[in-house]
């Protein structure tokens, strides 16, 4: 992991395009952010490494304010599927 | 967000999942795929294999038969998967006719976990021949080996949004006459669309219009879910097990970053 200032840039063992693409996607709907992206040097043993740059925001807090977005908007999902699955037993 | 169901029952649901974004839809589908776990045969122990087929070959067949599972089962398990392992046997000889060895007769002492169909055949035995294994289904997820994936089919496509200008509209029919799906029909002296979700975006009706008066495309906040479970798990709760999936993944990198957080200050 490097980080120097509102750069930063990581690897995320572990994980893929699953994780990395909704993350990349949070992260653009964040108006302090300037830039995100990933890449996966290989699809069989590439680890993603990920990069981010704000207009001056501390990265880690722009990544962690779109994870919780991200988790915010799974729970709504579940909690809408729940009832749509019990409307439609109806 | 919006979710409404479609079609519902025991192997698949079609849902729409309104006021979303691409990424959020294809983290699910790729999680309902490769990272939802399932019950799979992973390893077989021969005892006697005179069939035609080499050992591995059964092996194989047999990791492919999906296993029906009870879902709590699999939530509680995905967390120490290593801690659970069914035992199958199978002990079949043909004696006077030719017999097909079918996965009904798998038997196990679990009462919980049972083949989704007993009717998949997994060799032909002739008379003399005989087929005796130990197998172990263990759990595992489909980035590792497709026989995980507690899906078959599992897509979405973008909700259709079908514009006809009637004013350009000459009422010659080809769109009607060549949609593949059989979305529009002709009304007295319009053309209707009649069933917008059957539409795949095709454009064929674009493309035979001769006046240019119809024009097709994807809403990409708007998806058609369909998923069509191969019979391990209830399909609504692969989607609700996915969704888990991605909340976790959210809670370990939220550590991470708190950790490292703390480091940097």
């Amino acid at each position: 992991m490097k980080k120097t200032g509102n750069e930063m840039e990581f690897e995320l063992e572990g994980e893929g395009h699953t994780f990395c693409n909704v993350l990349r996607k949070e992260l653009l709907n964040d108006p302090n952010v300037e830039y995100a992206a990933y890449r996966i040097d290989h699809p069989l043993v590439g680890v993603p490494v990920f990069y981010v740059r704000t207009k001056g925001k501390d990265p880690i807090e722009a990544l962690i304010d779109a994870t919780n977005r991200i988790r915010k908007s799974t729970e709504e999902f579940m909690e809408k599927f729940k009832k749509a699955v019990s409307e439609y037993r109806k | 967000m919006e979710v409404k169901l479609l079609e519902y029952d025991d192997n698949h649901v079609r849902f729409v999942l309104k006021g979303s974004n691409p990424a959020f839809a294809n983290a699910l589908r790729r999680i309902m795929i490769a990272e939802v776990p399932t019950l799979a045969i992973d390893e077989v122990v021969f005892l006697e294999n005179t069939s035609i087929l080499f050992d591995e070959i059964i092996a194989h067949r047999l990791a492919l038969i999906p296993l029906k599972v009870d879902p709590e089962f699999i939530d509680a398990a995905r967390h120490e998967p290593s801690k659970y392992e069914v035992r199958f046997y199978l002990d079949v000889e043909a004696k006077d006719s030719p017999l097909v060895v079918y996965s009904g007769d798998l038997k196990t002492d679990d009462p919980h976990v049972r083949p989704v169909s007993d009717l998949i055949p997994i060799v032909k035995l002739i008379p003399g021949q005989k087929l005796v294994l130990e197998a172990y289904a263990r759990i595992g997820i489909g980035r590792d080996h497709a026989k995980w994936s507690p899906v078959s089919a599992c897509a979405y496509k973008y909700m259709p949004i079908i514009n006809i200008d009637h004013s350009r509209c000459s009422l010659c029919g080809n769109c009607v006459k060549y949609c593949p799906r059989q979305v529009l029909s002709m009304e007295k002296d319009r053309v209707v669309i009649k069933d917008p979700l059957a539409c795949t975006l095709c454009k064929y009706c674009e493309t035979v219009c001769p006046n240019d008066a119809i024009r097709v495309r994807g809403d990409d906040t708007t998806f058609i879910f369909n998923v069509e479970s191969t019979g391990s798990l209830p399909p609504d709760f692969i989607v609700l097990e996915a969704a888990k999936i991605l909340k976790e993944k959210c809670e370990t990198f939220l550590k991470l970053l708190k950790e490292i957080r703390e480091e940097h200050t």
